[in-house]
């Protein structure tokens, strides 16, 4: 199994237009999802993020920090998951109810690089 | 809504399965190392969950209720004792998001879940590091949810001694790194002996001669029972013959354990039990489980003692027993449990295919076992012969030294009756 960040992005304040019912149609549906992969074996973590934030930029001496959600498409949570391939993390993916419930939803399905196999066997040799 | 009368009972004893439950999965939770605080949980979750009924009486799901309590304690000592403790479990991260904490939850405690984790405790408490005496009250407390109290009535000793045996068993748990987790492959197999013998050592302590309150041993015998029901019900252990001849064995013999005393709480021999008394169910329940157990050609020392309880059970009446082939299951079990014991009762079933000199001839040779000649059942069994091949004199010396021995009142009185019947012959 690899390992997969699954980033949520939402333009704007996505969620804003639901009504309560729908909001928590939506939830439901997220506990119905989220229980399937851990079932599956394929959730290693989920959180969503609160809207507001900071973004710092700069350079060391010359930092700014300025407002997150001056662009328009925000990130608004992540799911850590476990999957054969990318194929099957697409597929996940797919599945999650954003799609369902939030216009122009989209989903980064990036593959985090881990420690290779083998890696780190030089040993010092003692000199 | 049921009568508020009821409710400590209710949550004594309804709720001990509940319980063993809810102390396997939040062992999961929290891992092994933590069985402490999962035995807390559980305790603050009965408490709760009976002092809101007292005062508003009981809700028609009262277990959904308790696990509810125990679910919203679980995610507040997760989020309380983070810095405390340390947890290696991985599903405690899941547990610590307000977005996956309650699919986590519901996956925790569903049912399969539940079932794994419950076999998963049983292996823990059955691991061969922990002494038997501390299995037995590890399982009982667990999970079976007997409280402390119960544990020393039902081993008749004192609470300061079963909290020892506890503190031994976690203390081994630690020592011995022992996983919470089912084993798989070759491990298994050694590990699922351990398993049957923790189990039917349990039971033995409900079965085995009056000891303590009845109520209390025929408990030990259910939840003995039970645990090897939990066992046979897991698709990944196989081969389960051996699983099910021990709940053959164990059926059959408590299907008569009604029988076994008279109104007043006399111990009767297999002889003078009213075989009326014996549980038609049971028996069926017993002889089932000892076909399933006979599907390979698996032979164990259960597959054998059940085989000998069904012959016993299946005789119209005592004297119609089929001895001979008792005498034949008795010669195999000797090539796998050359014990003492096993050979006493074997004696019995020679007396009754060949002769009772043969017997007492066998009981000669077993004469000079150690702890034999200090056991009453050698001395009974052995004035039991000699009262069938007439000697008279010698058998009320043997009961006498029998009633000498005998640990226990109802026993002595027994072989008290048996005396007092010989000498007015």
């Amino acid at each position: 199994m690899k390992e997969f960040m699954l980033l949520i992005r939402n333009e704007g304040d996505g969620k804003a237009s639901l009504s309560p019912e729908q909001q928590q149609q939506f939830i439901n549906a997220c506990m119905v999802y989220i229980e399937d992969l851990i079932k599956k074996g394929n959730l290693k973590g989920a959180q969503p993020l609160i809207r507001d934030g900071r973004i710092v930029s700069g350079t060391p001496g010359a930092f700014k920090d300025g407002p997150y959600n001056e662009s328009k498409e925000i990130i608004v949570g992540y799911y850590h998951i476990l999957a054969k391939d990318i194929d099957e993390a697409i597929d996940i993916a797919k599945g999650n109810p954003e799609f369902a419930f939030v216009k122009g939803a989209r989903i980064e399905v990036r593959p985090i690089k881990t420690r290779e196999e083998g890696a780190n066997k030089d040993y010092p040799t003692g000199k | 809504m049921t009568e508020r009368n009821n409710i400590p009972q209710l949550v004594d004893h309804l709720f001990r399965h509940e319980s063993g439950k809810l102390v396997s999965v939040l062992t999961r939770i929290f891992g092994i190392e933590n069985l402490d605080l999962a035995e807390d949980v559980v305790q603050d979750s009965l408490v709760e969950a009976m002092t809101h009924w007292e005062y508003k009486g009981i809700p028609d799901n009262p277990s959904a209720w308790l696990f509810r309590v125990a679910k919203n304690k679980a995610l507040t000592v997760i989020g309380r004792e983070d810095h405390k403790r340390k947890y290696i479990s991985s599903v405690v991260h899941l547990l610590r998001s307000e977005l996956t904490a309650e699919p986590a939850l519901n996956h925790l405690f569903s049912e399969e879940e539940i079932q794994d984790d419950q076999l998963r405790m049983i292996f823990t408490c059955c691991h061969p590091s922990i002494s038997p005496d501390s299995q037995i009250a590890l399982a009982l407390k667990t999970l079976c949810g007997f409280s402390i109290p119960e544990i020393a009535r039902a081993f008749l000793t004192t609470v300061d001694n079963i909290n020892q045996r506890l503190k031994r068993a976690r203390q081994s748990i630690r020592e011995a790194a022992i996983p919470f987790d089912i084993p798989r492959g070759k491990e298994l197999d050694k590990r699922l002996d351990a398993v049957l013998e923790t189990i039917y050592l349990l039971f033995n302590e409900g079965y085995s001669a009056s000891k303590g309150n009845d109520i209390i041993r025929y408990e030990l015998c259910e939840e003995a029972i039970r645990l090897a029901q939990i066992v046979a019900a897991e698709k990944t252990i196989q081969p389960k013959e051996n699983v099910e001849a021990l709940l053959a064995l164990m059926f059959l013999n408590v299907s008569r354990f009604k029988a076994r005393q008279d109104g007043e709480g006399r111990l009767l021999t297999m002889e003078e039990q009213d075989r009326e008394l014996w549980d038609e169910q049971l028996r069926a329940i017993g002889l089932y489980h000892l076909q399933e157990a006979s599907r390979n050609n698996s032979l164990s020392v259960y597959h054998i003692l059940a085989t000998i309880s069904a012959q016993h059970s299946i005789a119209a009446d005592y004297a119609s027993t089929d001895w001979s082939s008792i005498l034949s299951l008795y010669d195999i079990l000797i090539t796998l449990d050359h014990s003492p014991l096993i050979r006493l009762n074997r004696s019995v079933a020679i007396a009754k295919v060949k002769s009772p000199r043969e017997a007492l001839a066998e009981l000669e040779t077993i004469r000079n076992e150690p702890a034999i000649d200090k056991y009453y059942l050698f001395h009974a069994t052995q004035a039991e012969f000699l009262i069938q091949a007439g000697e008279h004199a010698q058998a009320s010396a043997a009961l006498e030294q029998a009633i000498r021995l005998a640990p226990l009142y109802s026993i002595k009185e027994l072989l008290t009756r048996r005396l007092s019947r010989l000498t007015t012959i």
